[in-house]
């Protein structure tokens, strides 16, 4: 008894499949049909879905650049930089530095174990004749390293890392590889602010095109050069002692500081931004999660848009083929036999539309990777993961179905007779 | 043998048009015998294509009763009389009505994938059928690529396609010239005459009437006259 079940369901589920299968080849059919149109109604969907795929995959891409960069960072440390974070204005006002009082607050701070201090500034350098714009860096050499090299993950290439006392100086990989024409070489010399300084080292890549392009140097060096007071910096480094907690360690530099400018500058006003690296990650991550979710809402007005478009291609489709409806009646098709044909149509319609719309997503992401390799400001990545390409596929397949539903479902309620006699 | 296929029982139809009310069907009694040859006849407007609608199966009547197979079909659901039409009833129309984008066999295989019928054997039917009505050389053309006899005869291989008890034909002739029709209703007459298919064909040819065993006359939405002796000595005569 139970056997002779299961062979009939098993029966049922085969002519089920073949019957589908037919209903899908006469959907087919009706598409061709009416090529020019169905076409244009693939690309409404196309659009939609190019744009989530494009653009939720290269934000997906600057998210985890911007999470393996933070990670390299270490989660203990602290930065603390002049000017207010929280305004964007400050940072590009410039010009505030650390005073060495300052520095000095930070450093008596319970649970700091390490301060690297850290100034930049733009310089004219000569290699082998030619004259570039870039970024010379100095940092302690003695105390610094060794933080930079455990945590921040700093390596050599090539060469090795510079003396103390004499003048001697690493470059980031874009320095040696692309911003000279001629390639640079360990062990020449380059020109800065008319001084010679001789290379020793090429740096691994730091992770960022910024951080490559600039040339390193020991800070007592850097200020000589540069005429910065001794003492003072534009950043500061801070490594916090083993077991002390990071954010109540950055409460209290940020107390102490506020107490030394007080006294200096008389202002109360916080001209300074104390951020753990947790933080940076938090900032960063919601900013990010902020431009998805605008991404998403507005792909999905495209997508919405595509899908009326749909809805309207089908009734009109029911419209013109009324008769067809009212034959395919006639001869025995079930309501739900012509609700399915209608709804295989307008879920090809999507699911094409998903595929023309992820294909071209995911063109478009890795050809804006591409550019941001040749062109150098960014490490971009663009992350076309699996579950983009699943979800811009399903998604549109989703919205053909639904958007075809209802054109579907009036083309299934016809009343055979109706729908013989209409344009007799 | 006269076990009857359809019922007709003092059935009603009346179309509301606006505020005018409309019988087309005034209280029909009719009964279509397994292995009939009808012809249902009258003028435009009769209610002709009502009552045939009703033997279809195609609508419901206002009011009586219509037995397929002695089912009441109002009792049916959409899907259940679907598919006992699909099975039982055969349809031929007066436009061919074959669908465009399908070509000659597809169509003739349509009915049979609506009653899940396998590949196979809707293949193999659907050629035996199509070379039956003459058109082995048309069986992969698209309708638009034949000539009017030839969809027609399309439409004939259609409609015998699930092995129906029935064909009901409106028109066959129609929109053919009268050697096409004549070649048409011939094609019938095989099928009635060899698998003994009840036939039943709504015209306003006498001619065309002159090919079945009975004829019905239909006025003003009543039976007015069963003209079953002429009909006979009629179809001796074929």
């Amino acid at each position: 008894m139970a056997e002779l079940l299961i062979t009939k369901t098993k029966q049922k589920f085969t002519s089920f499949v073949s019957e589908i299968k037919e209903y899908f080849k006469i959907a087919l059919r009706n598409l061709k049909m009416r090529s020019l149109r169905s076409w244009l109604t693939i690309l409404g969907i196309v659009i939609g879905v190019f744009l989530i795929v494009s653009l939720l995959s290269l934000s997906e891409g600057i998210k985890t650049t911007i999470t393996k960069q933070l990670k390299s960072l270490g989660g203990e440390m602290i930065f603390v930089m002049p000017g207010d974070i929280s305004n964007p204005l400050s940072m590009f006002i410039g010009g505030t530095k650390l005073e060495k009082e300052d520095i000095e607050a930070i450093q008596k701070t319970s649970g700091v174990d390490k301060v690297v201090t850290l100034s930049y500034q733009s310089v004219v350098a000569r290699y082998k004749e030619e004259g570039k714009t870039i970024f010379l860096g100095g940092f302690p050499l003695e105390t610094g390293m060794e933080i930079l090299k455990n945590y921040q993950g700093w390596s050599l290439a090539e060469g090795r890392w510079p003396a103390i006392g004499r003048k001697e100086v690493v470059v980031g990989q874009q320095v040696a590889k692309t911003i000279f024409a001629k390639k640079v070489q360990v062990g020449t010399d380059i020109n800065l602010k008319g001084q010679k300084f001789k290379i020793v080292g090429i740096l691994n890549s730091l992770g960022s095109k910024t951080d490559d392009s600039f040339i390193y140097m020991d800070m007592s060096l850097y200020q000589g050069l540069t005429g910065e007071k001794r003492g003072t910096a534009q950043q500061v480094l801070v490594r916090v002692e083993e077991g002390a907690s990071t954010n109540n360690v950055a409460e209290k530099i940020k107390e102490n500081l506020s107490r030394t400018r007080k006294r200096k500058a008389g202002t109360d006003t916080a001209d300074f931004s104390v951020i753990t690296s947790e933080r940076m990650g938090d900032i960063a991550g919601n900013i990010l999660a902020i431009i998805q979710l605008a991404i998403v809402a507005f792909a999905s007005i495209a997508i919405i848009v595509g899908g009326i478009g749909i809805t309207n291609t089908m009734f009109t489709s029911v419209r013109e083929r009324t008769r067809e409806i009212g034959i395919m009646k006639a001869i025995g098709a079930k309501n739900y036999t012509v609700l399915s044909i209608f709804l295989i149509e307008a879920g090809i319609i999507g699911f094409v539309g998903g595929i023309g719309g992820t294909l071209l997503g995911a063109i478009l992401a890795k050809l804006v990777e591409l550019y941001g390799q040749i062109h150098p400001l960014f490490y971009f990545s663009a992350s076309v993961t699996p579950g983009l390409v699943f979800f811009g596929l399903f998604f549109s397949f989703f919205v053909g179905c639904i958007s075809g539903f209802f054109p579907a479902r009036k083309a299934a309620k016809m009343k055979p007779v109706e729908a013989l006699r209409r344009y007799e | 043998m006269t076990e009857p296929v359809i019922q007709l029982r003092d059935v009603w139809k009346t179309y509301q048009m606006d505020k005018v009310e409309l019988v087309a069907l005034k209280g029909i009694n009719l009964d279509i015998n397994r292995g009939a040859f009808v012809a249902i006849m009258g003028p435009s407007g009769s209610g002709k294509s009502t009552l045939l609608n009703m033997i279809g199966c195609l609508d419901v009547p206002t009011k009586g009763k219509v037995f397929l197979d002695n089912k009441d079909i109002s009792l049916l659901s959409e899907d259940e009389l679907s598919r006992l039409r699909g099975k039982t009833i055969g349809f031929i129309f007066q436009e061919f009505n074959l669908l465009s984008h399908l070509t000659a066999i597809e169509n003739v295989m349509l009915p049979m994938i609506f009653q899940g019928s396998p590949l196979q054997e809707r293949e193999g039917k659907a050629k035996e059928l199509l070379i039956s009505v003459g058109l082995e050389k048309r069986i992969f053309h698209f309708p638009t690529e034949l000539s009017g006899g030839e969809r027609q005869r399309v439409a004939v291989a259609r409609a015998f396609a699930n092995d129906p008890e029935i064909v009901i034909a409106d028109e066959p002739t129609g929109n053919l010239d009268s050697l096409t029709g004549k070649k048409i209703m011939e094609i019938l007459t095989n099928f009635h005459k060899k698998e003994g298919k009840t036939i039943v064909v709504v015209t306003h040819d006498p001619n065309i009437a002159g090919y079945s065993k009975e004829i019905i006359n239909i006025k003003d939405g009543e039976i007015i006259h069963n003209h079953k002796q002429t009909a006979e000595i009629l179809w001796q005569n074929y």
